[in-house]
């Protein structure tokens, strides 16, 4: 139950900043994603506070003690690699030991600890096994064991579920976050991929270019993306320009392609503003100015490309029924509430 | 002990060998081959070029070198020839017999050359196995003269030779992805059009590199034309090794080396350019 | 069915085998010959050559220095080629293909013209060939690529993360070594000292030209003897040799269950 606090860190190879300055606490027991394009910086982040690569600036406190000078060997940390990085000439037993041999258990401890852990991630009597042996999901079991079984301070886990097909993918989702949660062990995720990062995660940290973009819970990051970029990133988004026509009592009213509506918050008459509307918060009614374009079927939802009267083609999602062609005439029904302004 | 030092330790010993026994000592040939002649004794004081000026000066010497470099042309293309398929076999063939297969490409290796080139004396000679069975066999009348010669030698150093053709080609051949021929084929290209278009190609760093390694081993080669060429047909290795051991002069010898080496390094060199990748990522 | 093709290809490449073991055969054959003189093929079969082989201390005394030599130089080679090859594939950085060349020069480097260097190098420092300095030296120049590449292909499949992830684990930078790097490269190390021990047992040229007076490897003495002795008692000599060496492959290969690398 350790908490991790960075404080400026940064980090540079040759004249390319990795990491610039970030800043993030993260408390005792949560689920902390990393999330960002490739090159933004996460996994440069998540070696650092491995012990790694060093910091150039900065600080990285375990519990507020600096681990600045600590090697990764005594950050008593458990780390879960993209690629598993099982030990090919040890077998899952051997794997699960090393950890506490390095930390010099007893031979009858070592064997309890590895059989709990086997057991709580189902994969009792594998031991003697070789990891070559073992279909992928199971090395990456045998991967969060070796990390758990050491009773770490915290959990860092790197891309673990790129290398897994879809359905492994998402059964594994619920069980590391299940798995996590009996646990109780502060965690960071690095992933790129945000339906990871939502679906699992207490906060999301998202990464652009070497700095954080925005902190926030799930819902946060996604109905009140913190700018364009951030809206972009997580999920798909309309971006539609508004003209801010007068202050109201409790906010402003702003008129754009869809309509007139009345926001709350703060805006400046004759102010240009940018707001973020979902594709799922844009409601599909027979009848109207705009036409539909294009129609995908998912399986439990259908994904529309709507061009307006104005002739903007909009991003739309809706359920099946009732089902649009192209060519239909549709209606775009938006709630005020769905549309949120961009910094 | 910083940090930094600490791995360069690995290096040390051997920078210190390589150094110590092959650097100076080399260095050291270049100086003795500028070195003056001596009377009875290895060699005298002072400094002189002449050495260099007498090979040059003597038609012989020339010859030798020149027969030299042919025999090692000629090996090289017959290993490369007769190599080939035998590396493309082991590349892309399976199955129990592969162990074996390489076992005996291997064999060559971890068989003396001496018992190797004794192995040929007992073949090639006028009395040999080969010439006895052919003519037993009544395919030739008189015995081919396959010893105390040019030819001899080249048979026998290809023998020798040929497992460093075939590894280098057959570690370029196993490295080509299989998808690449596959994408060939679906393109229209034949099996013999894709492996030719495709996979010879992309074979060509094994190719170089056997080709160099073979040729610089060949022309450099002592025990076996030693065995095979007898008194009559000397190359140009085993004249330095005369010149050192039984006739005593150094400088002449090292000089003899020296010329050996250049000549051989820019025909390498040559070669390298001339076939020359531009598609091959530096490793 | 294959196709005729591909018989062709195979049956060729039988050829080339045979061709490949065809001296060694010989030479085996040729020392069970129970006749005077080498003829092939045998006039009879015997063993009266190997004992007569049996019976001369020249060709042991010989055999016992080749071992010996090949002994020596192979721990030497096998420690400074080993830490080489950790160098390069884990160290090296930009300096990784300068090291891989120079590393691989004495194989590059012409045999004789390394003998003879190190010829004028030990007459040079004054001790000549006396002692088997300049032996060992040569044997090691020998062997010590052959070591190295072994070593360095068993490394270059080491994954960067099995580093990691035992540090991760706790693992200090020795039991690294011992626990994670040892256990993969060991293959490596013993297919590697293998080669070098059978190559400097077989090596001719190095040790005809810094052997001491006296002192003789096997390669030496069956090269003197054959020059002037046309019995099969050279063949028999040779067969031993190459059996011993066979042997010692298969059983280093089932002992260790490891397969000598490619370079």
């Amino acid at each position: 139950m350790t908490e991790v606090s960075l404080r400026r860190l940064s980090k540079q190879f040759g004249s390319f900043r990795a990491v610039d300055g970030i800043s993030l606490e993260i408390g005792h027991g949560a689920f902390v994603s990393l999330l960002g394009p490739s090159g933004c910086g996460k996994t440069t982040t998540l070696k650092l506070i491995a012990g790694f690569e060093a910091a150039d600036g900065g600080a990285i406190l375990f519990d507020g003690a600096d681990v600045a000078r600590l090697p990764a060997e005594q950050r008593d940390i458990g780390m879960v690699f993209q690629n598993y990085a099982l030990f090919p000439h040890l077998t899952v037993g051997g794997n699960l030991a090393f950890g506490l041999e390095m930390r010099k258990r007893p031979r009858e401890e070592i064997a309890r600890r590895t059989a709990e852990v086997l057991d709580m991630v189902q994969l009792q009597g594998l031991a003697g096994r070789y990891p070559r042996e073992l279909s992928g999901g199971q090395q990456q079991r045998v991967a969060l064991a070796r990390a758990l079984v050491i009773e770490p301070r915290i959990l860092l886990l790197d891309e673990p579920l790129a290398n897994l097909d879809a359905k492994l993918r998402d059964e594994m989702r619920f069980f590391i976050r299940d798995l996590q949660k009996r646990v109780g062990i502060t965690t960071i995720y690095v992933t790129h991929d945000q339906s990871e990062a939502l679906t699992m995660s207490d906060q999301v940290v998202v990464m652009f270019g070497g700095r954080i973009a925005q902190i926030g819970a799930p819902e946060d990051i996604y109905d009140r993306p913190a700018s364009r970029a951030v809206a972009d990133f997580v999920g798909r988004v309309n971006v539609i320009a508004g003209q801010v026509n007068a202050v109201e009592a409790k906010g402003y009213r702003v008129s754009t392609e869809l309509g007139d509506f009345v926001l709350t918050g703060t805006a400046r008459p004759g102010q240009t503003i940018e707001l973020a509307l979902r594709p799922e918060a844009i409601g599909l009614v027979a009848g109207g100015d705009a036409t539909v374009v294009a129609a995908a079927y998912s399986g439990g939802l259908v994904d529309y490309r709507v061009r307006t009267a104005h002739g903007r083609v909009l991003e739309a999602q809706a359920f099946p029924v009732p089902r649009f062609a192209v060519g239909d005439a549709v209606r775009l029904d938006v709630a005020a509430e769905r549309l949120w302004p961009l910094a | 002990m910083t940090r930094r030092a600490g791995p360069l330790l690995l290096i040390l010993p051997a920078a210190l060998v390589l150094t110590v026994f092959l650097l100076i000592p080399y260095f050291n040939i270049v100086l003795m081959s500028m070195r003056m002649p001596g009377n009875g004794v290895p060699y005298a004081s002072g400094w002189t070029l002449g050495n260099f000026a007498k090979f040059f000066a003597d038609p012989f010497y020339l010859e030798q070198l020149g027969n030299t470099l042919w025999i090692g042309a000629v090996t090289t293309l017959a290993c490369l020839l007769i190599g080939y398929p035998v590396a493309l076999q082991l590349a892309r063939g399976a199955g129990a017999l592969r162990g074996l297969r390489y076992g005996i490409v291997l064999t060559p290796l971890l068989v003396g050359i001496v018992i190797r080139s004794y192995g040929w004396t007992i073949l090639l000679g006028n009395n040999g196995v080969l010439n006895r069975s052919l003519v037993g066999w009544g395919l030739i009348e008189a015995p081919l003269p396959l010893m105390y010669n040019g030819l001899g030698i080249i048979i026998a150093l290809t023998h020798v030779l040929l497992p460093f053709m075939i590894l280098p080609i057959m570690g370029a051949i196993q490295g080509i992805d299989p998808a690449l021929e596959l994408a060939a084929r679906s393109l229209g290209a034949g099996r013999n059009t894709a492996f030719r278009r495709v996979v010879v190609p992309l074979s060509l760093p094994g190719i170089q590199a056997g080709c160099i390694l073979v040729f610089v081993l060949a022309i450099s080669a002592y025990v076996t034309p030693a065995l095979i060429g007898g008194l009559r047909v000397k190359t140009a290795a085993v004249s330095v090794v005369d010149a050192l051991i039984d006739s005593f002069q150094w400088p002449f010898g090292s000089a003899m080396a020296l010329i050996l080496a250049v000549i051989g390094g820019l025909v390498v060199v040559g070669f390298a350019r001339l076939t020359r990748m531009k598609w091959v990522r530096a490793r | 069915m294959k196709s005729l093709r591909a018989m062709i290809f195979g049956a060729y490449c039988w050829v080339v085998y045979a061709f490949l073991l065809a001296p060694i055969f010989v030479v085996v054959l040729a020392s069970f010959n129970s006749g005077a003189f080498l003829t092939f093929p045998p006039q009879g079969l015997s063993l009266r050559w190997y004992y007569v082989f049996f019976d001369n201390e020249v060709f042991w005394r010989a055999i016992r220095t080749s071992l010996w030599v090949a002994a020596v130089a192979t721990v030497i080679s096998g420690a400074v080629g080993t830490s080489a090859a950790i160098f390069q594939v884990r160290f090296a950085g930009r300096g990784k293909e300068a090291v891989r060349i120079a590393m691989l020069a004495p194989l590059l480097l012409p045999e004789v013209l390394t003998a003879i260097a190190l010829l004028f190098f030990v007459y040079g420092l004054g001790i000549g060939t006396k002692g088997m300095v300049g032996l060992l030296a040569g044997h090691v120049l020998v062997t010590l690529p052959f070591v190295f590449m072994n070593v360095a292909a068993s490394l270059e499949s080491f994954e960067p993360d099995w580093d990691l992830a035992a540090r991760s684990l706790g693992a200090g930078r020795w039991a690294r070594f011992r626990r994670v790097m040892l256990p993969m490269i060991k293959p490596g190390v013993i297919g590697g000292c293998l080669f070098a021990f059978i190559i400097s047992f077989d090596t001719f040229t190095m040790s005809f030209l810094l052997k001491s007076v006296g002192t003789a490897t096997l390669p030496i003495q069956l090269y003197d003897y054959l020059r002037t002795n046309f019995t099969p008692e050279a063949a028999a000599v040779s067969s031993f040799s190459v059996i011993l060496t066979l042997v010692v492959v298969v059983v280093s290969e089932k002992l260790l269950g490891l397969k000598i690398r490619r370079f």
